[in-house]
């Protein structure tokens, strides 16, 4: 795409040509460029490469589980019901998508508009992270077609998960009408934005409930294994504060990863607004994330002396819990510290990667690595880690064709901008074009 | 499933029981009792009364306090130090065959027992054989005392009924 | 950390239906026969065992490194593992089974309701809603319910079901209880089966250690041990709580509708108070060192 932007081809932004003519779908779908220049740019990337080889081998292995059951895929372990299905794609994936409800309270409760530049980029990780979450539990469910059995067939109101599926459920929702206001200014149906815009307190509000609860509940779920989960991640009183403070600088963090990964490598689709803004931005959310984290730090410090947890410091549990902390929270606020006060955005960017690697390691933790410490530890079936992966992969590309074609990095125009034109644009152009965002989270 | 009372060889057994003598010792004591409570996995047992006569101490190890030779167990003796024979001494007489039936256990919980912990037959004989046998080196394995019949083999998925040797060996 | 509530989500002291049955274990009485393993197995319409249920090396079988003994699956809903203790010359045998807790944490933690504890003890389970979640797996503190993970097609929970359709709901005693030869296991009401267990300790202390394991754990549960070594000893896990497992996840419910009642106010008056004579206008904010992001 560099390339091409050589050559004065711009992406498509705006909803008429030109000539003043509509953007049909088709051409929407296709940047504006044409179906050579498509394909040949599609080809070019060599993330795509990476990202095909991994469908190729991984899609297989979901047909597999679906055709021979989680047996086939997974230890099936009665002591480990949880694996990595869940124990990542659930519990890691909703943390770092709170991102959505956060900028969402800030911008549109806070009243805080210098956020707006990066706003649906944080509403857009928050609706991908748990639609796929979902993905993930839909492969862990033994019996997926009856995921809707809670809502609509038999209720068990009292339990946790209850709670936790309704709320996911109509979070869900709520981040889809968020996030819809930019497709509808992309498939051009002005009414439709109107529309939506005119609940976004309402929906904001639901989301900052619905967050606040489920987050925490993902946490109040351990609470049911007390003697399963070891005592330094269990908490039966705070478990849930826990897991709701950590998702806030888990979200906040996400969005400066992401924000990262795309000025680094796609930034073609980033409009000055977004990229004038970008450095601002991350040390506005760091500083954001450093209250989080500070107060996770205390709530943390609180729950191990008052269940007087100390000494379990002393032991090899208590060594990796340290890591933990230490790796995951207090070298971030460090780093944060120091980074917001010189206004060093790389070094920001660092932390926040070290506060994602965090919450996930604290999430791992609490679901599988201290699960049964009493037991036995088990290692993930390597067909479990492949479909994991590769479900991360389809994540990843689903939130790549998106930011290419929404309004999400950039400011949806009427007419496109001027752009000169400097040469003949010939089909197979640019060929180190780099349209892509790598995996780097 | 091994209610003693639905199968026929039980009417053997109750003849062999009413045919007892209700008094004296000893010598009015059967030879031998035909045991077929189990006879849906197990063929019958035959118990050698007269065996074990000659090598109980005295009746009282089996039979408590109720042949009138008094107790050697210092707890029942609080109460049944001295008493003289009852007349009722096999053990079936106190030792339901059905223990765990509704019947049974309502009788049990509505009443002030002082001996609510009573063995039903089977964990009587078996409580009170083994015990014994791992001392006195008798038999202490299920079929050393209980052929199996055809049917238990099935059950226990055992001898013709075995599952084909697994690939790997637990053993 | 519990406080008095009296809410039905967190009723604490529930001691179960007050005619509830149960089981009373008694591990000194085991001799490690494996009928009743046979007997469920029957009972339950199982699938052939891969050794014969009279065949003991099984009790030489362990697992993941040598540090565990067989378990439930979905397979076999009860076994018997043999122990070593230093307080007992001869080996001791222990049967596993779903323990129908008087609060079941696999009952609470269903979302879908599958689980019902009938007015007898049992802690059923209906497969027909099982969605397949497998949080009551881990919700269970004595690790019970095993999951079907073979089937693609209709995967369930598989756990011991106090044989509660085919025997206990007609007044008749579980299959494992029925056969067992010494009646190391006895059936009854859960409160006479209390008597029996402390008059067997009364009785015999030197034979028992003074404890009932299931009286109070996690509740209290429907099945019963009495045993004449540490309980630790034998496999059992003697840390547990003395209250329901609910009830650490009572002062999360409770805050459920406290957030829903306050926080659409809240932020509601959060977005008046912050956006109050700023109009529309979109100040980037330079101004705003020291703002809150969050």
């Amino acid at each position: 795409m560099k390339k091409l932007a050589e050559h004065g081809i711009r992406p498509l932004d705006s909803a008429e040509k030109k000539n003043g003519k509509k953007w049909n779908l088709m051409e929407k779908l296709f940047l504006g460029l044409s179906l050579e220049q498509y394909v040949s740019q599609v080809i070019r990337n060599k993330f795509n490469w990476v990202l095909g080889a991994i469908l190729a081998i991984g899609i297989p292995f979901i047909i597999y589980r679906f055709i021979f059951g989680l047996g086939s895929v997974t230890h099936s372990s009665y002591d480990y019901p949880w694996g990595l299905f869940l124990g990542f794609g659930l519990f890691c994936m909703v943390p770092l998508s709170a991102s959505g409800f956060m900028l969402g309270t800030t911008v549109e409760i806070f009243g805080r508009h210098d956020f707006e530049p990066i706003e649906r980029l944080a509403l857009l990780n928050g609706l991908l992270g748990y639609l796929f979450a979902v993905v993930y539990l839909l492969v862990d469910l033994g019996q997926p077609w009856r995921l809707a059995y809670p809502m609509v067939y038999s209720f068990g109101p009292a339990a946790v998960l209850f709670l936790v599926g309704w709320h996911v459920a109509t979070y869900l929702s709520v981040q889809v009408a968020e996030v819809s206001t930019a497709f509808f200014e992309w498939i051009g149906w002005p009414a439709g934005k109107a529309f939506i815009r005119k609940g976004t307190i309402g929906l904001t509000v639901a989301g900052i409930i619905l967050s606040t609860l489920h987050q925490g509940a993902l946490g109040a779920l351990f609470v049911y294994a007390p003697g399963k989960v070891h005592p330094l991640w269990y908490s039966a009183p705070f478990q849930w504060i826990h897991f709701f403070v950590s998702s806030i600088p888990g979200g906040l963090c996400m969005v400066i990863a992401v924000s990262t990964i795309v000025i680094k490598t796609m930034s073609w689709r980033c409009d000055e607004r977004f990229k004038e803004n970008l450095g601002d931005l991350t040390l506005k959310l760091a500083k954001g994330a450093s209250m989080g984290l500070i107060t996770y730090l205390v709530i943390k410090l609180i729950a191990v002396a008052h269940d007087n947890e100390w000494v379990y410091l002393a032991s090899g549990w208590g060594l990796w819990w340290l890591i933990e902390m230490i790796g995951g929270v207090v070298a971030p606020l460090v780093i944060f510290a120091y980074g917001i006060r010189h206004k060093l955005v790389g070094l920001v960017r660092i932390g926040a990667f070290m506060t994602i690697a965090g919450v996930v390691l604290n999430r791992l933790n609490t679901a599988l690595i201290t699960f049964n410490w009493k037991l036995y530890q088990e290692i993930p079936h390597i067909s479990e880690i492949i479909i994991s992966i590769t479900i991360f992969a389809i994540y990843i590309a689903t939130y790549r064709f998106i930011l290419n074609r929404l309004p999400i990095l950039y400011a949806w125009k009427a007419q496109p901008a001027e752009a000169p034109v400097k040469a003949e644009v010939p089909v197979a152009a640019g060929r180190e074009s780099e349209q892509e965002m790598p995996a780097g989270a | 499933m091994f209610v003693a009372s639905s199968w026929p060889a039980k009417g053997v057994l109750l003849l062999l029981f009413l045919l007892l003598p209700l008094s004296g010792y000893a010598t009015d004591a059967p030879e031998g009792i035909v045991i077929d409570v189990l006879s849906n996995h197990y063929e019958p047992v035959v118990f050698d009364h007269e065996l074990h006569v000659g090598v109980a101490e005295d009746c009282s190890t089996c039979h408590h306090h109720t042949t009138g030779t008094g107790t050697a167990d210092s707890y029942c003796a609080r109460c049944h130090s001295n008493e003289a024979e009852q007349e009722l001494v096999s053990c079936q007489d106190c030792h339901l065959a059905d223990p765990f039936s509704a019947a049974a256990i309502n009788v049990k919980s509505g009443q002030d027992l002082f001996h609510v912990d009573v063995s039903g037959l089977k964990g009587a004989y078996h409580q009170n054989c083994i015990g014994c046998h791992k001392e006195m080196d008798g038999p202490t394995g299920c079929q050393d005392c209980h052929a199996r019949t055809e049917e238990g083999d099935r059950f226990f998925y055992s001898g013709q009924f075995a599952p084909p040797p697994a690939e790997d060996s637990g053993h | 950390m519990l406080s008095p509530a009296k809410k039905a989500l967190a009723a604490g002291n529930l001691a179960g239906f007050p005619d509830g049955m149960g089981v009373l274990v008694d591990l000194t009485r085991c001799v490690g026969c494996r009928s009743c393993e046979a007997a469920c197995n029957r009972e339950q319409g199982l699938p052939a065992p891969d050794q014969p249920f009279d065949d003991y090396s099984v009790f030489e079988q362990s697992f993941h490194g040598g540090t565990q003994k067989r378990r439930p699956t979905e397979k076999a809903y009860t076994v018997v593992n043999r122990y070593e203790s230093e307080a007992s010359d001869k080996p001791i045998y222990r049967k596993i089974q779903c323990n129908h807790c008087n609060e079941p944490a696999c009952l609470t933690s269903c979302f879908v309701g599958a689980y019902t504890k009938t007015p007898e003890g049992a802690v059923t389970y209906n497969s027909k809603v099982c969605v397949g979640c497998r949080n009551c797996m881990v919700a269970c503190p004595f690790h019970v319910p095993a999951y079907s993970y073979s089937d693609p097609i209709d995967p369930v929970i598989k756990k011991c079901i106090f044989c509660y359709d085919s025997r206990v709901k007609h007044g008749m005693p579980p299959a494992c209880v029925e056969i067992c030869p010494s009646q190391a296991l006895i059936f009854g009401k859960r409160d006479e089966l209390l008597k029996i267990a402390r008059q067997r300790m009364t009785k015999d202390p030197a034979k028992y250690v003074d404890h009932i394991y299931g009286e109070h754990e996690v509740g209290g549960t429907s099945w019963l041990y009495l045993s004449g070594v540490p309980f630790e000893e034998v496999g059992f896990d003697t840390s547990l709580q003395q209250e329901p497992i609910i009830s650490n996840v009572k002062d999360f419910l409770g805050t459920v509708p406290m957030v829903l009642a306050i926080w659409p106010a809240l932020f509601t008056g959060f977005h008046l108070l912050a956006t109050k004579g700023k109009g529309d206008h979109h100040d980037h904010g330079q101004a705003e060192e020291e703002g809150e992001d969050s």
